[in-house]
């Protein structure tokens, strides 16, 4: 099963689409969480999911915003998209019934 | 404070693969970090990576294989260079005096002296550049905490190994020979500066500074043509096994108690053997900026 990082950044990278690059996808997880998020933590994470085969990078064009350096665009595969979607049943399942989740749903079991 | 911040993100962020190191450059600019986050983020990269290499056996492979009997293997001969030739620095530079300079015999002396002491410095430093070139090529990525064990070897190899393999070496010699060789090198030690600070200035100039200046040419080989690369490896390899029989040949005339054969193992390493890596480094390099800078290699201007 996908570690919580793995999950905030397959969902950032799917978000983003097209646009999905380090980053983007880091300021996604950096709005997502509130928390600072590390470089090292972003690309070491990134290379973990690829050897998975959950994702695919490839270098972009240079940009002249990032001094024409070039972008790893990221891109999430199918079976990525099927990890992350298990992981959020599974985290779904797991929080069924408990207080917080009853909070923000409203709803009681 | 900041362009020193952002200097040190350029000095750090070359250790990583050259297209990481263009992204992570490039995510500074669009995020525009400051120079003191920057380098945390590109610290704390560099960090994972490192310890990520180290998951594999093969950085493991070098430190034991290559790391750390070369780093004491170079605390010895440097050891060696400051026993036999702290006497004379002692000698010119605390008994200094100008009125030396009048007597004909004083230069015949010095000069004996520099002919005695200077193939000795000449050979420890080809060998440290030669030794770093081997590291810096096998080590690649992992070569900044390589460098990093490299010279804690050292260190420890100066203070604590070397004092031991000769307190060892010399007991084994009395049987040997049936006397010591010599008076052991710690007890010539009286002196603070030339028991400490002296064979660290040595381990810094002679060593130290060469063998990083090799781990950096080592590390740029990868980029040459298998010619090239056997022309610039064949040297280093023959002085790795010159180092190697030697020492082998030491701790078999030890063991057999062969005197003549222990005598000649104690001499420096050739100085042929010790100059041939840098010499024919720096006569390949010339070679290829001639070849490059000849007329035929030369893009024609449109």
């Amino acid at each position: 099963m996908l570690g919580e990082f793995e999950y905030l950044l397959l969902t950032g990278a799917v978000r983003l689409g097209d646009d999905a690059y380090g980053a983007a996808i880091r300021q996604e997880i950096e709005d997502a969480t509130r928390r600072r998020c590390s470089i090292g933590a972003l690309y070491t994470t990134l290379d973990r999911l690829e050897a998975k085969g959950l994702v695919k990078t490839w270098m972009g064009d240079p940009t002249p915003q990032r001094g024409g350096r070039p972008k790893r665009m990221v891109r999430v595969t199918a079976e990525g998209i099927r990890a992350a979607r298990d992981f959020y049943d599974a985290m779904m399942r797991a929080s069924r019934g408990v207080s917080w989740a009853v909070k923000r749903s409203g709803v009681r079991p | 404070m900041t362009r020193i911040c952002w200097r040190l993100v350029d000095i750090v962020s070359r250790v990583l693969e050259p297209g990481e190191r263009v992204v992570v450059r490039g995510d500074f600019a669009e995020s525009r970090e400051t120079g003191a986050q920057a380098l945390c983020d590109v610290l704390g990269l560099v960090g994972r990576r490192q310890a990520a290499l180290w998951r594999d056996w093969r950085p493991w492979l070098i430190l034991g294989g290559l790391v750390v009997p070369l780093g004491l293997l170079l605390s010895l001969l440097s050891s060696r260079v400051v026993g036999q030739n702290s006497i004379y620095f002692w000698m010119y530079f605390n008994n200094w005096d100008r009125a030396l300079f009048d007597y004909r015999a004083f230069w015949i002396t010095l000069a004996e002296t520099i002919a005695l002491v200077f193939p000795e410095i000449l050979a420890l430093n080809c060998l440290s550049w030669t030794i770093g070139f081997v590291l810096g090529g096998q080590s690649r990525r992992s070569i900044p905490v390589h460098g990093v064990l490299f010279c804690l070897v050292l260190l420890f190899g100066e203070f604590v190994a070397v004092p031991r393999y000769m307190q060892l070496q010399l007991l084994s010699v009395q049987d040997t020979l049936g006397q010591a060789p010599g008076r052991p090198l710690h007890d010539n030690r009286a002196v603070t500066f030339y028991g400490l600070m002296f064979p660290l200035l040595v381990q810094m100039i002679l060593v130290v500074l060469p063998s990083f200046w090799g781990m950096y040419k080592g590390l740029g080989g990868a980029t040459h043509s298998l010619l090239l690369r056997t022309i610039l490896w064949a040297p280093a390899l023959a002085t790795m096994a010159v180092l190697a029989a030697m020492q082998g040949v030491g701790w078999a005339a030890l063991a057999t108690h062969n005197r003549a054969l222990l005598l000649r193992s104690w001499q420096t390493p050739p100085l042929l053997f010790a100059v041939a890596g840098p010499v024919v480094y720096v006569a390949t390099a010339r070679w290829q900026r001639w070849r490059m800078s000849s007329p035929h290699n030369r893009q024609p201007c449109s």
